[in-house]
C-alpha cells in the first residue's frame, strides 16, 4: 500500500521535474541570442594566434589597413619599461564603430580586450594592457561591416605576463 | 565576494561630452605567475565590464588575461548632463563581482 503511494508520488514528481526542465530549456532557447551576446567569448580569448582570435571574435580575418585609426601604445610611444602595464590609446574618426579588439601578437593568448561600442561612446579609449615581450600590438575596429587594422611594434624591457 | 572594493569611477563634463575614467581594484592573475612558494597562482581576471548611463547600457568591455592589474579605462560619452548617473559593473572568471556608480560632475 505504502509502496504503491510512493510509486505514484515518484511518477508525479518525475512528471513535474521534466515539465519544469522543459520549460527552462524552452525559456533558455528563447533567450539564447541575448545570452550568447552577453557571454564571454571563451574561444576567442583562448585562441593562440591572432588569426584564430579574429576569426572567432569577428567571424572574419580579412582586414583593411587604415590610417584613420590612431593607435598609441606605450610611453613614450612604441616603448614600455614594464610590460605589466602598458598604456594604450585608440582614436578614430570612423563612424558607426561596433567593436574594437586589441591584440598582442606575442602574448600566449593574443586577444587582450574586446569592446562593444554603442553610438553613445566617443573615442579616444584608453586602457592598460600586459605585453610579454617585444611584439606587434594590433587594434582592430569593426565598423559598417568592415575591419580596420592598425598595429604598432612595441619594445618591452620587462615582460608582463609572468 | 571577498575582494576589497576600492573601485573608482569619475565622470566629468568636458566640452560637450562626458569623460569617464574607471579604475578597478583587481589582481588580474593570469594563471602563469608564481607566488613566493613557487606555486602557480590560479587565474583570476575580470572578464566582463559593463557601463550604464542612467538606464542605458553604453559600453561592454570584455577582457582577457592581458588586461593589466587594477584595470584602467577611460572613454567619452556623447553629450550628457551634470547629474547623470554612471554605473559600472564587473564580473571575473571565478564569479566575483563588483559595482560602482557615480554622478556626472
Amino acid at each position: 500500500m505504502t509502496s504503491e503511494t510512493d510509486q505514484q508520488r515518484r511518477q508525479v514528481l518525475k512528471g513535474a521535474i521534466s515539465a519544469s526542465t522543459l520549460a527552462m530549456v524552452a525559456a533558455s532557447g528563447l533567450l539564447l541570442p541575448k545570452q550568447l551576446l552577453a557571454h564571454w567569448p571563451k574561444d576567442a580569448f583562448n585562441a593562440e594566434t591572432v588569426e584564430d582570435a579574429l576569426l572567432t571574435l569577428l567571424g572574419q580575418a580579412e582586414v583593411a589597413e587604415d590610417s584613420a585609426v590612431s593607435f598609441k601604445v606605450g610611453t613614450p610611444p612604441s616603448y614600455a619599461v614594464n610590460g605589466a602595464s602598458v598604456p594604450i590609446q585608440i582614436l578614430s574618426n570612423i563612424a558607426n564603430i561596433e567593436r574594437i579588439a586589441v591584440l598582442v601578437e606575442k602574448n600566449p593568448f593574443p586577444l587582450a580586450m574586446s569592446l562593444d561600442i554603442t553610438p553613445a561612446v566617443r573615442l579616444p579609449f584608453k586602457s592598460m594592457i600586459k605585453i610579454r615581450e617585444d611584439s606587434q600590438v594590433i587594434a582592430i575596429i569593426r565598423a559598417n561591416g568592415k575591419l580596420y587594422k592598425t598595429s604598432r611594434f612595441v619594445e618591452v624591457d620587462i615582460g608582463g605576463c609572468g | 565576494m571577498g575582494l576589497a572594493s576600492k573601485d573608482r569611477l569619475r565622470a566629468k563634463i568636458k566640452g560637450d561630452d562626458t569623460t569617464v575614467r574607471v579604475l578597478l581594484s583587481h589582481p588580474m592573475h593570469t594563471g602563469r605567475a608564481k607566488n613566493d612558494a613557487d606555486e602557480l597562482i590560479p587565474a583570476q581576471f575580470i572578464q566582463d565590464i559593463r557601463c550604464w548611463r542612467n538606464e542605458e547600457e553604453v559600453l561592454t568591455i570584455k577582457c582577457g588575461t592581458a588586461t593589466a592589474k587594477n584595470p584602467y579605462f577611460s572613454f567619452q560619452l556623447v553629450g550628457g548632463a551634470i547629474g547623470d548617473r554612471i554605473r559600472i559593473r564587473w564580473v571575473d572568471n571565478v564569479g566575483a563581482k563588483g559595482s560602482v556608480d557615480t554622478t556626472v560632475i
